[in-house]
């Protein structure tokens, strides 16, 4: 048990597929925090879309996401 | 081997840095300007200071030597091991963590537990950073020795004097400001390298086809994913279970030079972003230091040793001058551990151990010179006890492997404090001890337990699922916080603090 020998039947390929979906469960608990909690320590006119850290998460999340399409 | 121009780069380089960092001693005037920056810094230098802190001058040659081996799997370290883990930090517990106004990691753990596992962890974590100090100055000295020539003590008291001056005078705000300009020369330095070898090599597409063309056992050396059954130390369960679900939550949530870097932002927006542009930073570095060791692949097939790979570029490819500058990032990679290890060391010994167990309240000034004095004396251990690991070989592994028995645990812990009001105080004892315990016990019978080589990964795993359910366990069974004490502390409950814009 300690080698998981239990998930020897799960092929590489779709172990990629569970990587993904790891990918997109951390892309949508992102998208689900309130905009009031991101921007927490930005005075009100500071607060520009570009500034979102949303975004910022998803792109990298993307990028990541594209690396293992790849390899 | 270096000429008159590489020469000149690398003096420059050392002057700059030192000037630099010297020059932040005018922003020193108190313990919170000396630990935590006055919590002034910006989350661009935070993010460029976490990524270059993360990668020292044995790593381009130890990740090149895995790729060399194993292929570009190595990469997941960087990739999966760190962005997911970077998110979690940067909206769960770095906001936390800065509005608590804390200065170490065991600080929280001592708020939320109590004093024993504060302790207990600032203890681990001052004994694993004071014994790599002189690891780091021996194995970097002599890689130095290797690939340029320079006499071992010259490159250690070279180090340990420019970082022991900017560090000692200017604090962690030196310390990541210096860090930036470490960053930016490690990146060119590194990315000339990777930029001539494909040149050399003939481009992706004939790398690509050159190494499968090596035969069968290099079939994998393009898949980032490996089978569960491999004999590498990289398989899939352990990638997504040890190093993405704890290694690297460990890492960048437990590790107080990752930490103490957001804690010195200016405001929570600046340090939550610092982790956010981390993590893309991060995802960069396997491009300096995994596809050289690919590349040699091709232009040096008959290494015997992986790790011969880097170095050889290096002497392979560069002219002179990128050479000096290749060298400037090999010191950057060096000063960065450095001073990485000397300011957070400093700072849990002064607010973990001296403050609390030595003198209560004294004045800020007292143990703003206490921090300085830690600095010091670290710095001058550093130096003593490096030629130590010249008659222990395997020390820096072996540290390696200690520092991974108090990995999991600590995330199981920390987990449970932030996201569980249940967790108790003799829960986070309990857990911290007996999983500790319990991967000690993994790693000394790993021969007849695990069938993968070096399984840290699925130590670190196991180690915190027990941890994870012994606190849970005992904290069932134990005296419970009342919800007002646990102000700031756990998730959803969160402090009017005057750290709170």
């Amino acid at each position: 048990m300690l080698n998981f020998d239990w998930l020897a039947g799960v092929s590489a390929d779709t172990a990629k597929y569970i990587f993904y979906i790891l990918f997109l469960l951390i892309a949508i608990l992102v998208l689900l925090i309130p905009n009031s909690y991101i921007f927490l320590g930005l005075p009100q006119d500071q607060r520009h879309w570009w500034k979102n850290l949303k975004l910022w998460s998803i792109l990298v999340l993307m990028c990541l996401a594209m690396v293992y399409y790849i390899f | 081997m270096l000429t008159g121009i590489d020469y000149f780069v690398v003096v420059a380089y050392l002057l700059g840095i030192l000037i630099l960092g010297f020059y932040f001693k005018r922003y020193v005037g108190s313990t919170e300007d000396y630990f935590l920056g006055g919590k002034s810094l910006p989350f661009w230098a935070i993010a460029m200071s976490i990524v270059v802190s993360d990668i020292g001058a044995m790593d381009f040659v130890g990740v090149s030597g895995q790729a060399y081996r194993y292929g570009i799997s190595v990469g997941n370290f960087d990739w999966i091991g760190s962005v997911p883990a970077m998110l979690l930090a940067a909206f769960i517990f770095v906001p936390y963590f800065w509005r608590a106004g804390l200065y170490t990691i065991p600080e929280y753990l001592g708020r939320r537990y109590n004093r024993h596992v504060r302790t207990l962890a600032s203890l681990t974590w001052i004994l694993f950073f004071a014994v790599n100090l002189g690891v780091l100055f021996w194995a970097s000295a002599a890689l130095l020795n290797v690939l340029m020539g320079w006499p071992i003590w010259t490159s250690i008291f070279v180090t340990a004097g420019v970082v022991g001056l900017y560090t000692y005078f200017g604090g962690i705000t030196a310390v990541v400001m210096t860090d930036v300009v470490q960053f930016i020369i490690m990146f060119v330095g590194g990315l000339a390298l990777v930029f001539l070898s494909f040149h050399a090599v003939g481009g992706w597409d004939a790398l690509v086809e050159k190494i499968y063309a090596k035969g069968p056992e290099y079939a994998n050396h393009f898949n980032l994913i490996q089978p569960s059954t491999t004999s590498t130390p990289f398989p899939w369960t352990g990638i997504l279970f040890g190093l993405t679900f704890v290694m690297a939550n460990a890492y960048m949530i437990g590790n107080q030079s990752i930490v103490q870097r957001c804690l010195t932002a200016k405001d929570e927006w600046n340090a939550k972003a610092s982790m956010i542009l981390g993590a893309g930073l991060k995802m960069l570095i396997p491009v300096l230091v995994l596809f050289p060791g690919l590349i040699a692949i091709v232009l040096h097939p008959e290494l015997e040793d992986g790790d011969q790979a880097f170095p050889l570029m290096i002497k392979s490819i560069l002219p002179p001058g990128l050479i000096g500058l290749m060298f400037a990032a090999f010191f950057a990679g060096l000063m960065s551990s450095v001073d990485s290890c000397l300011n957070s060391t400093a700072t849990l010994f002064t607010k973990d151990i001296y403050e609390p167990f030595f003198k209560k309240d004294a004045t800020d000034q007292h143990y703003l010179k206490v921090g300085r004095m830690t600095t010091i004396v670290l710095l001058i251990t550093g130096v003593l006890t490096a030629p130590l690991s010249d008659f222990f070989p395997g020390i820096y592994v072996a540290i390696q492997t200690f520092l991974s028995f108090f990995q999991g645990p600590v995330f199981a812990i920390l987990l449970l404090g932030i996201f569980w009001p249940g967790a108790t105080s003799m829960g986070g004892l309990f857990g911290l001890v007996i999983g500790i315990g319990f991967a000690t016990t993994l790693n000394i019978f790993q021969s007849s337990i695990f069938t993968i080589q070096d399984p840290f990964l699925y130590v670190s795993w196991w180690s915190f699922v027990l941890a994870f359910v012994i606190c849970i366990v005992v904290s069932l069974f134990t005296k419970k916080y009342k919800l007002e004490e646990l102000d700031g502390l756990v998730f959803r409950k969160i402090s009017s603090s005057p750290n709170t814009p």
